[in-house]
């Protein structure tokens, strides 16, 4: 379903993905691990199209989107959802209205129609009653909800989330990671998770790759992790403070 | 110090000298002043697209129309008005030092604020105030990944943020500068009265404004209403990193879409001179 041959992306002189090489099949639960600036959410970007690789291939679905136009790329990423690290709700609108925007633009559903499905979605992931609420007044952990409701409210084949439990208490975090879990058990998706937050992401995930200065040091069962021999992700899976980090 | 990656990182090489440097930088500006260049006229070709045939948000353009029009009255009103009244306060004492012939003032005033004066001072104003906005709004959306959402939804943000504030300033600088003129007019006259006792009946005589006049002073309007939203929507869309990149986008938009008002009103003036003013019409 997802490809990813040779990608490198430069930044200012600086390679932030070194020849990363991928490969997601259908349904596939995948997790993505690593230290800050490692390249994580370059990653997901470059799988979704919003950044261009400046060297290599991603092909989705059959499809290489390096070389499609922006027009071309928006119909792939009609395939993806996408929670952001910032949650990157739309300010001046409504909860409800940010839930319902994937299916809003460019379709002919009746108003009536969109809050209903939206105000559905909330029910999902627990926040009923908070349509007509601006996200400025809702807590972190209501934004990563409202943020995912997004995320899945057209149902896509492959959903991303960035960091979907950074800054939130651990009770919320493994709430989140239930919800993630429903949600990609209902809809069978293909889904992508980045976070630093090694033990909550390895209960959620089957597949796991570890990223460090742009280049995979792991990718394979989550199962096998702790017997990858490479000093850095032990080190950083163990979260030692001595070593080669 | 200059430094060059390698498969480990980051090491430094040797310093190039002074002389050796200079090139590089000049090469290194040309590059990205091209490359800005470039872009900025990307966002004005889909700008245009996306005006004739783009998707908006239903009600954005009369949203945006209010926001550049409405609220730049006042602000309009007060600049305007003040300027009339000291152009015409100093182009008084010095015709009062020379001839002391006052019957051409009015007719003068009247054609430099048409042709030249208003669009000009009106849509700097509007590069301040508007520019401003546009690019602390599609900055700041930029920086916390908004436009970068707007994108996974499947939305061209030109499409969505710069088009409908495009269409309203194109508009809105229009009918600003006719109300501007006005308001210009009308204070002048004030002031060449209670001054210099100008009668009112001499200074309001509109014969020596031209058609020719009226089709550069429309033709700047919509130029600068063009320049302003593009350059303020480039610079808001290029923004990098946080609150400073947006601070600095900000100033960019005011300083970018400044220039571009001062750049195409000398180069609409002249080529209304030579094509117009200059065979009497």
């Amino acid at each position: 379903m997802i490809r990813l041959e040779d990608v490198t992306k430069w930044y200012d002189g600086r390679a932030v993905l070194d020849h990363v090489s991928l490969h997601l099949e259908p349904g596939m639960l995948w997790g993505l691990i690593g230290p800050a600036a490692s390249g994580k959410s370059v990653l997901l970007k470059v799988v979704c199209g919003l950044i261009r690789p400046d060297e290599g291939r991603v092909i989705v679905d059959q499809r290489d989107i390096t070389k499609d136009k922006e027009s071309d790329i928006m119909e792939t990423r009609r395939k993806f959802g996408m929670l952001f690290q910032n949650n990157a709700l739309f300010d001046f609108m409504t909860v409800g209205e940010n839930v319902a925007f994937p299916i809003y633009w460019g379709s002919d559903i009746e108003p009536d129609r969109l809050r209903s499905l939206s105000v559905k979605r909330l029910q999902d992931v627990g926040l009923s009653g908070s349509e007509d609420k601006v996200p400025s007044e809702l807590s972190g952990g209501m934004k990563k909800r409202v943020g995912i409701a997004r995320a899945t409210i057209a149902d896509p084949k492959i959903v991303i989330y960035d960091e979907p439990t950074a800054g939130l208490d651990p009770v919320t975090t493994s709430k989140i990671y239930d919800l993630l879990r429903n949600l990609q058990q209902r809809n069978e998706s293909t889904v992508l998770a980045v976070s630093s937050d090694v033990q909550a992401i390895r209960g959620f995930v089957e597949h796991i790759a570890v990223i460090h200065q742009g280049r995979i040091l792991y990718n394979g069962p989550e199962r096998e992790l702790d017997s990858c021999a490479d000093p850095v992700v032990h080190q950083f899976i163990r979260g030692d403070a001595d070593g080669p980090l | 110090m200059v430094q060059q990656n390698t498969q480990n990182g980051w090491k430094p090489i040797e310093d190039e000298g002074f002389w050796r440097r200079i090139p590089r930088r000049i090469g290194v500006s040309t590059l990205d002043a091209g490359k800005a260049a470039a872009t900025l006229l990307w966002v004005l070709y889909r700008t245009v697209i996306g005006t004739v045939r783009g998707k908006r948000p239903k009600g954005e353009v009369l949203r945006q129309m209010e926001q550049v029009g409405n609220k730049s009255l006042l602000f309009v009103t007060v600049t305007i008005g003040f300027l009339g009244m000291v152009l015409v306060f100093q182009v008084c004492l010095q015709i009062e030092k020379i001839t002391g012939d006052m019957s051409q003032v009015g007719p003068e005033f009247i054609k430099g604020m048409v042709h030249a004066f208003v669009p000009s001072l009106t849509a700097m104003m509007l590069a301040t105030r508007v520019g401003a906005g546009i690019a602390a709004e599609i900055g700041s959306m930029m920086v916390t990944e908004q436009i970068d959402a707007l994108r996974m939804c499947g939305v061209d943000p030109i499409d969505y943020l710069v088009v409908p504030r495009f269409i309203a300033s194109l508009v809105m600088t229009l009918v600003l500068s006719v109300y501007a003129t006005a308001i210009s007019i009308l204070a002048g006259a004030l002031m060449a009265y209670t001054s210099y006792h100008v009668n009112p009946v001499m200074f309001f005589v509109f014969d020596k404004v031209t058609p020719g006049d009226a089709v550069i002073g429309v033709t700047k309007c919509l130029a600068f209403g063009a320049a302003i939203p593009v350059v303020s929507g480039y610079c808001g869309l290029t923004t990098r990193g946080g609150s400073e990149g947006v601070g600095s986008a900000t100033t960019r938009a005011v300083i970018n879409s400044s220039l571009a008002v001062i750049i195409l009103d000398f180069i609409i003036s002249a080529a209304g001179y030579y094509l117009l003013q200059s065979r009497g019409l």
